[in-house]
């Protein structure tokens, strides 16, 4: 049996739990094509024209798997953590999937809970169960899937560069290199270094969020916020550049609230939607840079935000 | 305390008997207008849906009129609603208001004792017992509901009523003659006596009026100014509309989802589509597409804010219903651009397509 596992939203993150679990089951995992310009163009034909471009990706990835496979894995990622959501795109995202394209392979859209580890192991078996596996198999299978994730670190924290900058957003808007134009390259070749959310650690974010009025229901606004806010506090980093994509809804939220976290603290949002054009990117970023340096080695004293 | 809220279709009416009732002072905000939205919309996160950006300039509004404490709903759903208080609250002080807010959320997030406690910041400024205080409660809800039912008696008996715009003068009339009352048990008795007139419409039973439903995200539905009094624009057409999503229904919805029986009909039609709560009201959408579908309507708009999560959701799925149930939906996305010609130019050919698919042009003259 040949499993198909889209390389799209958070697979970047998740892709050794998905990939050694399904592996060890005995399939044939077949993972869609680093995204390009073929992936980019049918998310975006096929994909309602409202929805953000890492969805309209994860459809050019669904799309591209859709012959090559028996079974597709569209990970319908409710929480991740408790009484904590992704974004409404997330928990619809297999109807939205499968609604929006034709002649898919039959799916797996259990939702995942991945708040423990019994709650994880039951979509895992439900999984399992579909490629006709008995509970001992799956049993292994999962621990060694919970294994390969534990021990597969993701993350940036560069070292010796002169400038440092905080690199948030969404992670499958900050690793998924098509999307974002190599951002990741861009600024390290402007000399400077880059750190993400992954290397603060949870209590840490947890503790700024707990700052704010109301408990945050989206991971991602814990993540980034907390990361934003702790890294500038802590001058562990000299700016803010956060990737979002347009449209985004819970970005929308998170970056007000960083902005009134950090009213003082250089911040540049990126926006990016299937328009976006690099020279424009590259522009801003220089431009970025350019303030950072002056800000650092000429004029520290002067708030260059007015 | 001089409280206000944000306006939401014909809540202000529930909420005036309310604090009639209770003997609290408040601030109604000017009908929501171009001026409320522009100021709204130069204050707010440029990327924010477009309730947040009018219930900016409401609350701006109502602060020139003296108002000092907001009182909100809230919700921790993962739509983006839940955060409209946090990025309010920043956004007020910021600007320079010294405004207080009151966010009721549901007891699971915050706790019920803190919902108390809330709640008991609103009870302490009235001076009224704790009967009155239960009879004003009670009144209101009373109101809201009432309210609801005549608005759809209205909306559905203008396809029928024989001297055209009857329906839609009488209720307008209503909801003007129910400002005016101070006393809540009058403005009961007021809204009973329009929903008595608007039953006494005479109607042509023998009229077989275009029949559409109103589907969507809940504010852009209920509040007739951002969605271009569609409402109303449809009953100038004489085509009768039935909404599912009102305050009342919201209530009870809350009411009861504690215990996990709110709305059974439209989690029961919706299973097939979205099996899952995915935040906001994509599985109403859904459901009350397929429910209108079976109650012999001819079609259904969907309307919603630009970049609202799960009604994006819902878009996906619409087409895959329209297909399955051969039943014409036709999505609406509102924003602070929005331009009204274009807006009426797809009602029109909307319903005219609807018309045509009963072979019948002339229908409806």
């Amino acid at each position: 049996m040949k499993v198909g596992i889209p390389k799209g939203l958070l697979y970047c993150k998740y892709h050794p739990f998905l990939v050694t679990f399904f592996g060890e089951l005995g399939a044939e995992v077949i993972v869609s094509e680093d995204t390009n310009k073929n992936i980019f163009d049918a998310g975006i034909k096929y994909c309602v024209d409202d929805a953000c471009l890492p969805v309209k990706i994860f459809h050019g990835h669904v799309n591209f798997l859709k012959d090559k496979c028996d079974l597709v894995v569209i990970p319908r990622i409710m929480q991740l953590w408790k009484n904590e959501y992704i974004c409404p795109k997330f928990c619809g995202l297999p109807e939205m999937v499968l609604n929006n394209l034709n002649g898919l392979p039959p799916a797996i859209t259990d939702p995942i809970y991945a708040t423990s580890w019994k709650n994880l192991y039951s979509w895992a078996q439900k999984s399992g169960n579909l490629l006709g596996k008995n509970n001992r198999q799956i049993k292994v299978a999962f621990n060694k899937a919970i294994e390969a994730q534990k021990n597969h670190k993701t993350g940036i924290d560069d070292e010796g560069y002169e400038i440092k900058i905080a690199l948030t957003g969404h992670p499958y808007n900050i690793y998924d290199k098509f999307l974002n134009m190599n951002l990741v390259k861009k600024i390290n070749n402007l000399g400077m270094g880059i750190r993400t959310a992954e290397f603060t650690q949870e209590d840490i974010l947890a503790r700024e969020a707990d700052n704010l009025y109301k408990r945050p229901f989206w991971t991602f606004v814990r993540e980034n916020y907390g990361f934003a806010l702790n890294s500038a506090k802590e001058k562990k980093v000299d700016g803010i550049i956060y990737v979002s994509s347009f449209n985004c809804g819970t970005d929308s939220v998170i970056i007000e609230l960083i902005k009134n976290g950090l009213p003082d603290f250089p911040f540049l949002i990126l926006k990016i939607d299937e328009h976006t054009g690099e020279a424009g990117i590259n522009t801003r970023i220089e431009a970025f840079r350019d303030m950072l340096e002056r800000r650092l080695f000429n004029e520290s004293h002067i708030s260059t935000l007015g | 305390m001089k409280a206000t809220f944000p306006h939401l279709g014909n809540v202000y009416l529930g909420v005036k008997a309310l604090f009639d009732g209770l003997g609290i002072d408040y601030v109604i905000p000017p009908q929501n207008s171009d001026h409320a939205l522009n100021i709204g919309t130069r204050h707010s996160p440029d990327e924010i849906c477009l309730p947040f950006k009018i219930m900016i300039g409401n609350y701006m509004q109502a602060v020139e009129e003296g108002a000092d404490t907001v009182i909100l709903t809230g919700s921790c759903g993962p739509c983006r609603f839940g955060e409209y208080c946090e990025l309010q609250m920043n956004l007020m002080k910021s600007l320079g208001y010294d405004l207080k807010f009151i966010v009721l959320d549901m007891p699971k997030d915050i706790g019920i004792k803190e919902l108390f406690n809330r709640l008991s910041i609103i009870g302490s400024s009235s001076k009224k017992s704790r009967l009155q205080k239960l009879r004003a409660v009670k009144t209101a809800v009373q109101i809201m509901h009432l309210l609801d039912e005549t608005e759809a008696l209205a909306h559905y008996l203008a396809g029928y009523e024989r001297n055209k715009g009857q329906c839609k003068s009488l209720f307008h009339r209503c909801r003007r003659e129910a400002m005016k009352c101070s006393d809540p048990q009058e403005m009961l008795s007021l809204i009973k006596e329009y929903k008595k007139r608007i039953e006494y419409v005479p109607v042509d039973i023998n009229k077989d009026p275009v029949k559409i439903a109103i589907i969507g995200e809940i504010y852009t539905v209920i509040e007739p100014y951002s969605n271009f009094c569609i409402e109303d624009k449809l009953m100038d057409y004489g085509v009768s509309t039935k909404r599912g999503m009102t305050p009342s229904w919201w209530l009870k919805n809350m009411a009861l989802s504690p215990l996990k029986i709110n709305s059974l009909d439209i989690k029961k039609a919706s299973r097939k589509y979205l099996s899952l709560e995915i935040g906001g009201h994509a599985r109403e959408c859904i459901g009350e597409a397929i429910l209108s579908w079976k109650e012999g309507f001819d079609g259904a708009i969907q309307i919603y804010p630009l970049g609202c999560m799960p009604e994006i959701v819902s878009k996906s799925i619409l087409p895959a219903i329209s297909r399955d149930y051969d039943f014409p939906i036709m999505s609406l996305v509102v924003d602070d651009m929005t331009g009204e010609a274009g807006f009426i130019t797809r009602l029109e050919a909307f319903i005219d397509l609807l018309e045509r698919r009963r072979d019948n042009v002339l229908f409806g003259s």
